[in-house]
């Protein structure tokens, strides 16, 4: 990979809110790390801040990091496209979903669209996977599904990749090369988002957890739903030979699509 | 013994009276009133009732007293009080005033519970002024008419299995030109979500993403990593959130198909851009047990350790283990499934040698087929179970793992 641009964002602690590194722009900041690539180009888009956050991705081992100063409620797309534009790089890596913020994921997309790039997300490795036949100028990548699973697919052309949680962790950060990085304020113009300033916000307040509760029947099987555990009116075989046992739980297996 | 009739007739004095009264004479004769039968209706006879109930005589005898005893001799009905389930009205939207449409998942085919908690949130706004839902997915409506879907539109069958997203992405464009639906979900789940957001960079619309509550006029959803609530008026294109909207029950609605005036599906004309997609294997045992498919698990009645990893090796199943296992040391502790390990949330659990303690199914209440091999009939895992085996373990886990080696190679 010849040349990767990383979009990272400043997260928020979960608890205490305090500004930080986001975690998973801090994975696709390790995994352009250890992409090796010819250039590398860091880039942040936000309202001008103190930059402690910032420092954080610098001391992972970047030398220098693009901060587009924007106004407050400003729209981040159009400027980092922009940006972009002059690099043109052939990756670009960012999380999956921004800590603070509006954090719809959509961010992502827009930019494929504008820099007119595929877009692959939650992906976890970048790189030559167990595939027998790769096709050239195409990069094989490992996606994250639900439930563990992986799937391997390959992406043609420039594209834009989203990292999953489940990627390598990132490195921690160094605080000698924080303090020793640069970060570079560029100013940028940008339309401000309208859409989310006619939102309200109020704080969240959590709501009761759903439950699945079964209408119907009676008094009784609505009480037996709710409180008892599921009970598998199953098939029962007494003292079986082990044969007709195994065979049992394999034709049970099969049947589950457990087994092919 | 007479069987009382379940509605006694409404006895009507008058018309007793002109059935028995003869015209013919000089003057109206009644005629005797009919003798009553002789066999008194309130006595009971207890022989014939036991004879009624007994279901089942070898190896002991069983009474089901709660049968119908009309029924005796018929098939007995499984379970208690099994009350026939009144027929769910259909419910026709013959002209939607608009259309709102659910664009599902349904992995492996299947309608998933994600998949009904959209259709619920697509009824709120269908409901709210005449509209209807119509369901955008592979595979037939059929399975959807009871989870609320008033039109289906199927997609090509070939698209359940392979992963191309761009071109759902398409084809979801081209029905929101050809439909123009007032609003459009999508599950915000990992390929849902995905296209939902490839939809909405190609329309050039906002999309509301992860909606937690839904009304006709006001949607809100989490923002800030979750410490604000973002309030709207609900966009074109909003996901839906999982657990956000209980899923509809007791409903019934037509899932007829829709038709379209020309086919949707013509978004093959860009070459997609990801391909070659293949599911990877993954090693079972790396997996955590809350998120693998598949568990093997050993409980006090396993001693062959050996054949226990075979056969997991064999299965490709994540291997577990019970309290006590774990307390001995053939498992480690991350691997304890139970109120004090993990709770899981398998498809399939596999048990060997669990008699199923009270804390043990607590961490196995979300299982859907559970199979137990177990020495003890009278064990609470078998009870539990979906297929019980009542067996040594020792035995079955070679037998086992001879067969499906046998199966492999055949």
């Amino acid at each position: 990979m010849l040349d990767v641009a990383v979009l990272l964002s400043i997260g928020r602690h979960p608890v205490s809110g305090r500004a930080r590194r986001a975690a998973t722009d801090a994975q696709a900041l390790e995994m352009a790390l250890a992409l090796r690539p010819r250039r590398l180009t860091a880039i942040h888009a936000g309202p001008p801040t103190d930059g402690e956050a910032l420092r954080a991705y610098l001391g992972m081992g970047l030398e220098r990091l693009t901060h587009l100063v924007l106004s407050e409620g400003a729209d981040p797309v159009e400027p980092l496209i922009a940006h972009l534009r002059q690099f043109d790089p052939s990756l670009v890596l960012t999380g999956r979903q921004a800590e603070d913020g509006e954090g719809s994921g959509m961010l992502p997309y827009l930019i494929a669209r504008g820099l007119d790039a595929a877009v692959v997300p939650d992906v976890v490795r970048i790189g030559p996977a167990d595939a027998p036949n790769s096709i050239p100028g195409a990069a094989d990548l490992v996606q994250a599904l639900p439930r563990g699973q992986r799937r391997a697919l390959t992406a043609t052309g420039r594209f834009v990749a989203t990292i999953h949680p489940s990627a390598p962790p990132a490195r921690a950060s160094a605080y000698g090369p924080a303090r020793r990085g640069v970060i570079e304020p560029v100013a940028a113009q940008a339309t401000a988002d309208l859409f989310l300033s006619d939102c309200e916000h109020r704080p969240w307040r959590p709501k009761p957890k759903l439950m699945r509760v079964k209408r119907g029947g009676s008094a009784l099987d609505r009480l037996k739903a709710a409180t008892e555990s599921k009970s598998g009116k199953g098939q029962l075989l007494v003292n079986p030979t082990a044969e007709a046992g195994a065979l049992a739980i394999y034709d049970s297996l099969v049947e589950q699509g457990m087994l092919p | 013994m007479t069987q009382p009739s379940p509605v006694r007739r409404r006895v009507d004095p008058r018309a007793e009276r002109a059935a028995r009264t003869i015209l013919t004479g000089q003057r109206p004769r009644l005629l005797p009133q009919p003798v009553a039968v002789a066999v008194n209706g309130r006595r009971r006879d207890p022989r014939a009732l036991r004879a009624a109930a007994l279901v089942q005589i070898q190896p002991r005898p069983r009474y089901d007293w709660a049968r119908d005893a009309a029924s005796a001799g018929a098939t007995a009905a499984v379970g208690i009080g099994v009350a026939a389930t009144p027929a769910i009205p259909l419910q026709v939207i013959a002209e939607p005033a608009y259309l709102i449409l659910a664009m599902l998942d349904r992995p492996g085919g299947e309608v998933s519970e994600h998949d009904r908690q959209v259709i619920a949130a697509a009824r709120l706004l269908a409901d709210a002024g005449g509209g209807a839902v119509v369901t955008v997915s592979t595979g037939s409506g059929d399975a959807l008419a009871e989870a609320g879907s008033d039109r289906h539109v199927a997609l090509p069958d070939g698209w359940a299995d392979d992963y191309v997203p761009e071109r759902r992405a398409a084809a979801a464009s081209a029905l929101m030109a050809a439909l123009s639906p007032r609003h459009i979900l999508f599950p915000d789940s990992p390929d849902g979500g995905d296209v939902a957001r490839r939809v909405a960079a190609a329309a050039g619309e906002r999309l509301f993403a992860g909606v937690q509550s839904l009304g006709p006029d006001r949607a809100t959803r989490q923002s800030a990593g979750g410490s604000l609530e973002a309030g709207h008026r609900p966009t074109r294109l909003m996901t839906v959130a999982v657990d956000a909207f209980p899923p509809l029950d007791g409903v019934r609605h037509e899932a007829r198909p829709l038709d379209l005036a020309a086919p949707v599906m013509a978004g093959e004309e860009l070459p997609p851009r990801l391909g070659g997609a293949r599911r990877l294997a993954v090693d079972p045992d790396a997996l955590s047990l809350s998120e693998t498919d598949f568990i093997l698990s050993a409980g006090n009645g396993v001693t062959d350790w050996q054949s226990f990893a075979e056969l997991g090796e064999a299965l490709g199943a994540t291997r577990a283990g019970s309290r006590v296992v774990c307390d001995a040391g053939h498992l480690p502790r991350e691997r304890q499934v139970g109120a004090s390990g993990m709770v899981v949330s398998a498809r399939c659990y596999l048990a060997f040698g669990i008699a199923g303690a009270p804390q043990h199914l607590q961490g196995i209440t979300g299982v859907r087929h559970v199979i137990a091999v177990n020495t003890d009939l009278h064990a609470e895992m078998i009870k539990r179970a979906d297929l019980s085996i009542v067996a040594d373990a020792q035995a079955v886990m070679p037998a086992l793992i001879r067969l499906i080696r046998e199966r492999r190679h055949a």
